[in-house]
């Protein structure tokens, strides 16, 4: 639904606490042990199933590239018997879920990699390869030659893949060592996860992005170095924005009505986004926020499943806690994102670029307002 | 055989009574239980011997008590007092079951649950007026306690209100009781179904209108139902298990058994009148209901709606319409147990009932998922969904009512569509949406964790839902046990329905006319007696070879 923005006039920000916690290098969750212990031990599942999804997500950009009918998308060039009824079982990591993020960031954009997936220079890679690919096809070639801009919006639809499997990959890793470190003894607080998270992100933030595909023994750049796609700035930012903030309307628990304007026509005032995700499920199955959490069941630290079991009604509602937990870990990267993102450094003591950054969070809190902030504060 | 159902449960009570030491919970529920379990068992026993194509009384036991007053123990079981008798041992049980382990003053409270039952079932089993009225009387007192002593806040309003207006309905029953035998010069009080034949007309009017407002007041019918929902939203669960799902039937029992029973002429006088009785009494409980907040309030004014039903079928007196009276009183039993039972799981464990508060209990992971389906079963029973014992029992009173009082059972029709509004209502605010059991603030709060339901609690819910879908399914297991008794109570009345169903000749033989209508083929039904239209009146089927033919 769209709701109003809080009013950026006012004279103190309704948030300004948390823009100075922020400021001094804390997070948006509270520094408590039980939050930690949540935290870290979610994302330790979390960076599990990132490894999954990532490893997938590549694996269909380099060797489904093209294919309109991918059937065997989700078994990573390995196809059994075994492994195909298990699939139908639908005990196995929900695939799915990826595909909704990669969506998520095609549909919202932003970032460098928005604008060069629209330029010439792309648009004559992606053509080189279309060629290569349909030259032996003659029904693709047909479907070319009808709908010129099909084939290419799927080739954007595959860097998005790449690009996406790549930030995980990043992630999945930054988060294991995240809990390595945290049985280790060297996190112990929340402003450390965050730390750790911020100088995971800033040491991968210079990155580049590139996506090639091997077609008849010939390599294809489709996002190429030269492009100048960076980690953070043109993956890491636009993924935080649609993941985190924006999302999807339509892939949620509660149903819209776009008709009767209960969703804004302005993109960038969606708030469906994880931060703003409600965990209680309604009614319904399968939807994506349920799938993410299916899959982290299978890989709950010991620590973390003790402590749901002594919660509440146990493991009866575990999607729902490890939903609350993945909120609250993602309160914390994005935290780290902001810091991470700040126009100068947070202990500046330049009056200008003091103002700068102040501004710069206000302008995020602002948008956090509707959020579940509040509710993760309790 | 038969005074066995009155004494096991005695037996419970004495052995409560003297049992010695502190009477833990436990211990009381566990005595109680198995006597009621004990009376089912006995009630099975006596439906495995029970001859279906025997009419009148069996297992008859006479002794006699008070000679000079006309007072006999005279018990007696047919077709209309068995499947009653199944349910008030079922739902003693279901009631004890559920019961508070944590209630005070454990020994009363159980001997209380037992007397009801006992009482009750010498109701259904009383084969002489005083006899009933006696157990009709001693039903009420422990009611009264239960309510009185364990119920909720306004208990003591409510338990009064109920008091004084069954009082007054046994004061009514029992001055239409004398009336009867003294104006028919009669010296015994044994159940004749002649015993009013050589009554004028006016004297059995003014009987049977005294008699209706006092089994009217029990069943209750719009105007003398406010002390319902009062008793019911301050009663226990246990006890308003029992007081929807037997307690009331005693009412409309005694509608069918003495008004139906033994004042033919004054009866067919008055169908017309109680068939719009039964309208109002339908309309108006449904309507009320919609506008409830509270779901117990809601259920217990649905109550009032579907026991008009029994009045319109007994009205109709047609040989289906009267099966139709024991099947809804059956299928009534069943569902308002379930509903009532639900309804006490969702208050014990959300400590609320008001429906515009409630929301999204159906919550798989955090809510009453379990509680939840079997809700929506259970109104969608209530509603009259095909499958479920609702349906089966709406069916046989329109059906068997519908060429007696075609307005009538529109009207009520109109009663069963409203059953889905409100039933529709409770299930959309309280169990769809997203879970809450308090208004929303804007003070942040933590997701909300409902205490999970031990299948303990689910159990009897289970049961219920169990035995509401059976009887959907296979109504002729319900059936069968009162056909012929049903049968021989329609005899007095063949006239009556078959000069109703000539009266409107427009509207029966359109449906009647297979020409006309070929979906509908009532015309050769022998259920209706329509056959009149084409058939010469002497072929018209009597008892007891005539089967009632179910869908």
């Amino acid at each position: 639904m769209t709701k109003t923005l809080p009013l950026a006039t006012a004279s103190v920000h309704p948030l300004e606490p948390f823009i100075q916690k922020l400021l001094g290098a804390e997070a948006l969750l509270p520094d408590s042990k039980t939050n930690v212990l949540e935290v870290v031990g979610i994302l330790k599942s979390y960076g599990v199933v990132l490894d999954a999804y990532s490893k997938n997500l590549i694996y269909i950009a380099d060797h489904q590239f093209l294919v309109l009918f991918p059937f065997f998308k989700y078994f990573n060039g390995e196809v059994t018997l075994a492994k195909l009824l298990r699939h139908w079982w639908h005990d196995r990591i929900n695939f799915e879920y990826a595909e909704y993020c990669m969506k998520t960031m095609l549909w919202h954009g932003g970032g460098q990699m928005d604008a060069y997936l629209d330029s010439d220079d792309f648009l004559q890679r992606c053509g080189a390869a279309i060629a290569a690919k349909i030259k032996s096809n003659p029904a693709m070639r047909g479907l070319h030659g009808l709908f010129p801009d099909f084939l290419p919006e799927q080739v954007r639809q595959l860097a998005y893949y790449s690009a996406l499997g790549q930030f995980w990959r990043v992630m999945s890793d930054l988060f294991i060592d995240l809990s390595d470190a945290y049985d280790a003894g060297r996190v112990q607080t929340i402003p450390d996860v965050v730390a750790f998270i911020k100088a995971g992100l800033v040491a991968a933030a210079a990155n580049p992005i590139t996506y090639a595909v091997e077609i008849g023994g010939t390599r294809y750049d489709v996002l190429p170095k030269s492009a100048g796609l960076t980690f953070l700035m043109d993956v890491a930012v636009p993924y935080v924005e649609a993941v985190f903030f924006r999302g999807t309307p339509f892939l949620g628990t509660v149903s819209y009505n776009a008709q009767a304007n209960q969703i804004s026509v302005d993109q960038g005032r969606f708030d469906y986004g994880a931060l703003y995700a409600d965990p209680l499920p309604i009614g319904g199955a399968g939807i994506p926020p349920t799938l993410l959490m299916q899959d982290m069941r299978h890989f709950l630290p010991d620590y973390l499943t003790a402590f749901y079991q002594s919660q509440g009604r146990g493991l009866d509602d575990v999607r729902v806690k490890i939903c609350q937990s993945f909120q609250k870990s993602m309160f914390c990267v994005t935290s780290a994102s902001l810091q991470g993102l700040l126009p100068h450094p947070a202990d500046t003591t330049d009056p200008t670029e003091r103002v700068a950054n102040h501004e710069f969070l206000a302008a995020w809190m602002d948008r956090l307002a509707t959020s579940r902030l509040d509710v993760v504060q309790l | 055989m038969l005074s066995t159902l009155i004494l096991i449960p005695l037996v419970g009570v004495l052995v409560l009574c003297l049992w010695p030491d502190k009477l833990e919970s436990k211990t009381a529920k566990l005595i109680s239980g198995a006597a009621l379990a004990f009376t089912l068992g006995w009630v099975g026993l006596l439906a495995t011997r029970f001859e279906l194509a025997t009419p009148g009384f069996q297992f008859e036991e006479l002794l006699p008590w008070v000679e000079p007053l006309g007072l006999s123990y005279r018990l007696g079981l047919d077709g209309l007092s068995l499947p009653l008798l199944v349910v008030n041992s079922l739902l003693g049980l279901v009631a004890i079951y559920i019961s508070d382990p944590k209630l005070h003053r454990v020994r009363l409270y159980y001997i209380l649950l037992l007397v009801i039952n006992s009482a009750v079932a010498g109701a259904f089993l009383a084969a002489n007026l005083l006899l009933f009225f006696i157990f009709y009387e001693l039903e009420l007192i422990p009611l009264y306690l239960l309510i009185a002593i364990w119920g909720g806040a306004r208990r003591g309003y409510a338990a009064t209100k109920f008091l004084i207006y069954t009082a007054l309905s046994g004061v009514l029953i029992l001055g239409t009781f004398l009336g009867l035998v003294w104006l028919s010069g009669n010296t015994s009080f044994d159940y004749d179904s002649g015993l009013a034949a050589a009554l004028p007309l006016a004297q059995q009017v003014t009987l049977l209108v005294a008699l209706l407002v006092g089994f009217g007041i029990k069943v209750p019918l719009f105007p003398f139902h406010t002390w319902l929902p009062d008793a019911h939203v301050e009663a226990s669960t246990p006890v308003s298990v029992l007081l929807a799902g037997v307690l009331l039937k005693l009412g409309t029992y005694g509608v069918v058994r003495f008004g139906l029973g033994l004042l033919p002429d004054a009866w067919m006088a008055l169908a017309p009148w109680m068939a719009i009785w039964a309208v109002v009494s339908v309309l108006y409980g449904s309507l009320a209901a919609i506008a409830q907040t509270d779901m117990k309030k809601m259920v217990a004014y649905s109550s009032i709606g579907h026991m008009g039903y029994v009045l319109l079928a007994a009205a109709a007196s047609t040989p289906l319409s009267i099966v139709a009276t024991v099947f809804q009183m059956i299928s009534h039993g069943l569902i308002s147990a379930l509903l009532f039972l639900l309804v006490g799981v969702v208050y014990k464990t959300t400590g609320t009932r008001d429906l515009t508060v409630l929301r999204g209990l159906l919550n798989p992971e955090r809510g009453l998922p379990f509680v939840g389906s079997m809700m929506i079963l259970g109104v969608m029973a209530s509603a009259g969904i095909p499958g479920m014992v609702g349906f089966i029992s709406e069916f046989l009173v329109f059906r068997g009512s519908f060429l007696i009082f075609p307005v009538q059972t529109l009207l009520c029709m109109v009663g069963s569509g409203l059953t889905a509004v409100y039933f529709l209502l409770l299930v959309n605010r309280a169990f769809f949406g997203r879970l809450a059991i308090a208004p929303p603030t804007s003070i942040p709060q933590i997701d909300l964790v409902l205490p999970q339901v031990s299948w303990r609690d689910r159990v009897p819910a289970l049961g219920l839902a169990t035995l509401i879908v059976a009887f959907g399914l296979q109504p002729n297991w319900l059936a069968r046990w009162s056909e012929h008794t049903t049968l021989v109570l329609h005899q007095p009345y063949q006239g009556f329905v078959q000069a109703r169903t000539q009266s409107a000749p427009l509207l029966s033989a359109a449906v009647a006319d297979p020409g006309a209508n070929p979906g509908v083929d009532v015309g050769a039904d022998p259920v209706l007696n329509v056959p009149a239209l084409t058939v010469p009146a002497a072929s018209v089927p009597v008892a007891p070879h005539a089967q009632v033919s179910l869908p």
